[in-house]
């Protein structure tokens, strides 16, 4: 081989190793990012990320995420139970489960008594749940409206008819029709600082950090454009894979 | 040709996923089968105190509801319980007699995996289980590859039953007539 060739292979080699350090440097942010969120994404449950939430608003704001403009309101005693969504409040609190057809809710004894259409709630102040009564419960079903009567015992409109608990809220019975003096629960306006309050809570029980690690992963954090990117990124650490075995190769001989 | 018929089995599929709860036996049939027709009238025990802080630890957080629905005639009482698997509550029928588990029963399974639980083979490990000094399940019970939590949330609610019984029998709260 003469000296010209071996110049011109080095020329070719070392201009080759050019490009590999520019694909490495180039690649290597998707690199980390893909690495890092991998290695997050292994251990989803050692960290909680599936149960825990994203709550930094340029986040939700970025995902769009916006708590619903109407929400339902009812003033209990000194307390508002508030639906939002399918999550319910007493005053900030929110009550565990899912919730939908908020009919009404009444200042009982120390507790607080929330109507669902098929269901009641018996709440205490601080917004733990005694226990949810269902029709397997006797609770009537399409439950319209909720009060107390002049006796102040809790009734509940249910159809065309009127049902009234016994002491414990174990056992319903039919009532009278002709009661009167009944103080229905009407909807309520939500005080603005408290509304405020329970949407920022609400945006920040929507997005699971596991589903934004799992978007930085694929790219899709970063819109359209992201998975494309990380096509990019993963053909360039292909071709980096290639390059440098190549480079490898040749150095040896 | 072959879109539609594909189109309906994708459907099919995803309903079925969707829509996973499968209820193998109504609480009230439940109710009524186990005391031959005749249900005492229902009574509730609260969890509150020290049997909050020995649920907590059982389950690893607090029960759903702060009282629990029983129903009990002389020494043999039955309880629907409800725990969550992974996502969604599992319900669950018990029946105890004299402080033995006499039967545990999946009365609605929502999960998309775990349901295997409900068979006999599984569940007759837990025939007769009393719970020992440390308020613990008698027996070691088998567990069911794939259905870890399934089987966890059986074991509690199977010792939370047993639990709650021993309770009710420690105050010795009159039975319903």
């Amino acid at each position: 081989m003469s000296r010209h060739h071996r110049r011109k292979q080095r020329f070719k080699l070392s201009s080759f190793y050019v490009w590999h350090r520019y694909m490495g440097v180039s690649a290597a942010i998707f690199v980390l990012i893909v690495a890092i969120t991998g290695l997050l994404l292994n251990h989803t449950e050692d960290f909680q990320f599936d149960s825990e939430h994203i709550s930094s608003d340029w986040v939700l704001d970025w995902y769009g995420i916006r708590a619903p403009d109407t929400m339902q309101t009812f003033l209990a005693g000194d307390r508002y139970v508030t639906l939002m969504g399918e999550h319910l409040y007493l005053n900030r609190r929110e009550i565990e489960g899912n919730f939908s057809q908020l009919v009404g809710a009444v200042a009982f004894k120390e507790a607080f008594i929330v109507a669902m259409t098929h269901s009641i709630l018996l709440l205490t102040p601080r917004g733990e749940l005694i226990e949810q009564l269902q029709d397997k419960d006797g609770v009537p079903a399409n439950i319209k409206q909720i009060g107390i009567d002049a006796n102040s015992a809790v009734i509940v409109k249910a159809g065309h008819d009127y049902y009234q608990p016994d002491a414990d809220f174990i056992d319903w019975k039919k009532a009278d029709k002709e009661i009167s003096g009944i103080s229905w629960a009407t909807p309520s306006l939500l005080e603005p600082r408290l509304k405020t309050a329970l949407q920022n809570h609400y945006r920040g029980e929507v997005l699971p950090v596991e589903r934004v690690i799992l978007d930085l992963h694929s790219g899709r954090f970063f819109g359209w454009l992201g998975p494309w990117l990380f096509d990019a990124a993963a053909i360039l650490l292909i071709l980096l894979a290639l390059s440098g075995g190549w480079i490898w190769l040749k150095r040896r001989r | 040709m072959l879109r539609k018929p594909l189109l309906f089995l994708i459907a099919a599929l995803l309903c079925t996923t969707l829509l996973a709860e499968a209820v193998y036996q109504q609480p009230d049939d439940f109710l009524s089968e186990t005391f031959s027709g005749n249900v005492p009238e229902p009574a509730v025990i609260w969890i509150k105190g020290d049997r909050k802080e020995f649920v907590r630890q059982l389950l690893g957080h607090r029960y759903a509801s702060l009282r629990v629905r029983y129903w009990r005639r002389n020494q043999r009482s039955a309880w629907v319980l409800e725990e969550i698997g992974k996502d969604l509550p599992i319900t669950i029928g018990l029946v105890i007699n004299d402080g033995r588990l006499e039967q545990i029963k999946v009365l609605v399974f929502r999960e998309s995996r775990g349901w295997e639980i409900r068979h006999p083979f599984f569940t007759d490990q837990f025939d007769n289980a009393v719970l020992d000094e440390n308020n613990a399940l008698d027996r070691d019970i088998d567990g069911i590859s794939g259905a870890t939590l399934s089987v966890r949330a059986m074991k509690n609610m199977a010792t939370l039953g047993l639990y709650l019984d021993a309770e009710l029998r420690k105050q010795n709260v009159a039975p319903s007539p």
